[in-house]
């Protein structure tokens, strides 16, 4: 059962794209953060069911806080949202242990696609929809 | 004073922010699928400002260049005005090297300036293309483009036409550095347009954001 | 035929769409006038089929660049001169072989806003280009000998310059000039003297290769650079110059004056830091020469 989504990005507009993505009947606590480090630290203390990861992020960028995260918690799941759909950036996320890779701009189908596979992955039937 | 419907607010500047965020990442990746090579585009630093103030601001910015390479181009569409790509001396002849078509033809050709000419404005004319078609697209909109113009290695003192930009509305500003496969080349985007541009810019912007209420 | 079709097929300008697979969709009336291929048998085939010349990176490059993401390109005559072998329009005598073209490439799309093809225009600009050249020409080329002027050898030069930084291209310089040419004015008149300017520079242009340049670079002075070329051989081709003028016989007004020449010759390396640096040192030799007897190759 997916309950805690924590969205890291720099971008207060991005973040709130991304929520509204999100179904509002889901029963999901929301947790934010504005920066790698903010989000890493954010993470450790309320572990999310799920996580959107910016990429682009100033103090720490996404890769590296992804890499942090999967180090604190391998069987994390993590989705790195990005602009940059370059084959290189993406096989490096993946590597690092990215669940998925949502593109920018998020759309309502894409997301809540996502989450259903988070949710199957996580085990559960009941997904969000 | 300037009515409210020509200047771009912060909130507006917000929004602006992150649709140049995906832009410059889709720019990103459509260049190194047309070049083959990796590239990465850094987070755009975007700013609006006066078109009065941006003759001085791009100064200021390229103070350390001492001389420069310009790819101007114009666009129209509901957006309607000009882009210029702003790369210091030189980073014309490291482009040359990417791209690295046919080593023969290069040495064959007429000069090195024509070629270093081309090959910045192929590569500028993708990268306008890219960040310009993308935030228009993601706006709504569809624009053409003017065949870019290439001024290569003048003193920048020289460059800046003051009379372009003697009006009190606005401009954007951005600011980012290009990385091709390991080499840093920084690089300056400024987009220039008119009132009813920009109009049309902030109801867009608002329109953009409404679709995720 | 509507008015936008008439148009399309009247213009002075050649039109041509390709689709996704870069098979012909369109083939204008200027096209066909100025290909010889029609309509009917070029559309539907792929533009390689009739075109391979134009199978090149940057096509391919910008053909992808626009399907795919809706750009515009380029193709300047000055770099790629054309890119359709055409015959030039004009009967007369062109300095080009072929019709020099200024083309772009442009998306087109369907209802939904998709990029479905893209078209090429193409601009005959030989005219254009031949005037360019003339005034380029009128620019670079010395009044009264006919060959290249200094400020051309020194472009030229430049260019050749950092082909060797960045390709390690090997060349090589001579400066000569005409010994006891003060002579000759002071003694026959100035016009004798350009009489004679004339008649070295013609023999030494005669002479040199189709990759070299001579230039005029001072009164009595001369510049040739030689491009891919050692030291060997441009001491060898010194040595020709010099052997040539020695034997040439100048005739001026019933009077026989007989000249020679002194060269400097030096070969491009690492350690010559700017071109001004490789003049110089080809002067060095030349100044050589000219206090070792003159009517001789020295080599610096």
């Amino acid at each position: 059962m997916i309950k805690k989504i924590l969205i890291v990005d720099d971008s207060p507009i991005s973040r709130k794209m991304l929520k509204s993505c999100i179904p509002k009947d889901g029963g999901f606590e929301y947790f934010e953060a504005g920066d790698g480090l903010e989000g890493l630290e954010t993470f450790k203390e309320v572990r999310p069911d799920v996580t959107f990861l910016d990429l682009t992020m100033p103090v720490m960028d996404g890769v590296q806080a992804l890499d942090e995260m999967k180090k604190f918690d391998t069987n994390s799941i993590i989705i790195v949202a990005t602009a940059d759909v370059q084959v290189k950036s993406l096989e490096r996320v993946m590597q690092l242990g990215a669940f998925h890779v949502l593109k920018k701009p998020p759309t309502k189908d894409g997301v809540q696609d996502i989450l259903r596979k988070a949710a199957d992955h996580k085990g559960q039937v009941n997904g969000p929809c | 004073m300037v009515p409210a419907e020509y200047v771009i607010t912060d909130e507006e500047k917000e929004i602006l922010q992150e649709i140049m965020n995906i832009a410059f990442g889709k720019a990103a990746a459509d260049l190194a699928e047309v070049i083959n090579i990796f590239v990465v585009l850094s987070v755009p630093y975007v700013k609006v400002i006066k078109a009065a103030e941006l003759p001085d601001y791009i100064r200021h910015e390229i103070r350390d260049f001492s001389h420069i390479s310009i790819v101007e181009q114009n666009f129209w569409g509901e957006f309607k005005g000009s882009a210029l790509l702003i790369f210091p001396a030189g980073a014309g002849k490291e482009l040359i090297s990417l791209l690295d078509d046919d080593a023969e033809a290069s040495v064959e050709s007429g000069s090195i300036d024509l070629l270093e000419k081309e090959t910045l404005m192929e590569i500028g004319n993708i990268l306008i293309g890219a960040c310009v078609g993308k935030l228009t697209e993601l706006l709504g909109d569809v624009v053409t483009y003017s065949p870019p113009r290439v001024i290569v290695e003048n003193n920048p003192r020289e460059i800046i036409p003051a009379n372009l930009f003697d009006r009190d509305y606005s401009a954007i500003v951005m600011k980012t550095v290009f990385r091709f496969d390991e080499r840093d080349i920084n690089g300056f985007l400024f987009l220039t347009t008119n009132p009813e541009s920009i109009k049309w810019l902030k109801e867009s912007l608002y329109g953009f954001l409404a679709q995720y209420e | 035929m509507n008015e936008f079709g008439q148009i399309l097929e009247t213009i002075n300008i050649g039109l041509i769409i390709l689709d996704k697979e870069l098979n012909i969709r369109y083939w204008n009336r200027w096209m066909e006038s100025h290909s010889g291929i029609s309509a009917g048998k070029i559309v539907g085939a792929p533009v390689f089929d009739f075109f391979p010349a134009l199978n090149t990176p940057k096509f391919q490059r910008s053909c992808k660049s626009v399907l795919t993401f809706g750009n515009f390109s380029y193709f300047s005559q000055k770099l790629h001169h054309f890119l359709f072998p055409f015959k030039t329009a004009s009967s007369f005598g062109s300095r080009f072989q072929n019709m020099q073209q200024s083309c772009s490439l442009g998306p087109l799309r369907n209802g939904d806003n998709v990029i479905t093809a893209l078209y090429i225009t193409v601009q005959d600009v030989t005219e254009l280009a031949e005037y360019e050249h003339k005034l380029l020409e009128m620019n670079m080329k010395d009044g009264l000998t006919g060959i290249y002027n200094r400020r051309f050898l020194e472009m030229r030069l430049r260019d050749e310059f950092e082909r060797h930084t960045r390709y390690s291209r090997q060349f090589s310089v001579i400066m000569l000039d005409i010994d006891f040419f003060k002579k000759v004015n002071d003694s026959f008149g100035h016009q004798c003297g350009d009489f004679i300017l004339k008649s070295v520079s013609a023999k030494i242009a005669s002479i040199i290769r189709k990759t070299d340049f001579i230039a005029r670079y001072g009164g009595e002075e001369f510049c040739c650079l030689l491009p891919e070329t050692a030291l060997g051989p441009a001491t060898g081709l010194a040595e020709r110059f010099r052997t040539a003028i020695a034997g040439l016989k100048n005739v001026y007004q019933d009077l026989e004056i007989d000249v020679t020449i002194s060269l400097g010759v030096s070969e491009m390396s690492p350690e010559i830091s700017s071109p001004e640096a490789l003049l110089q040192q080809a002067d060095k030799a030349l100044y050589m020469a000219k206090n070792s007897g003159r009517n001789r190759v020295a080599v610096l």
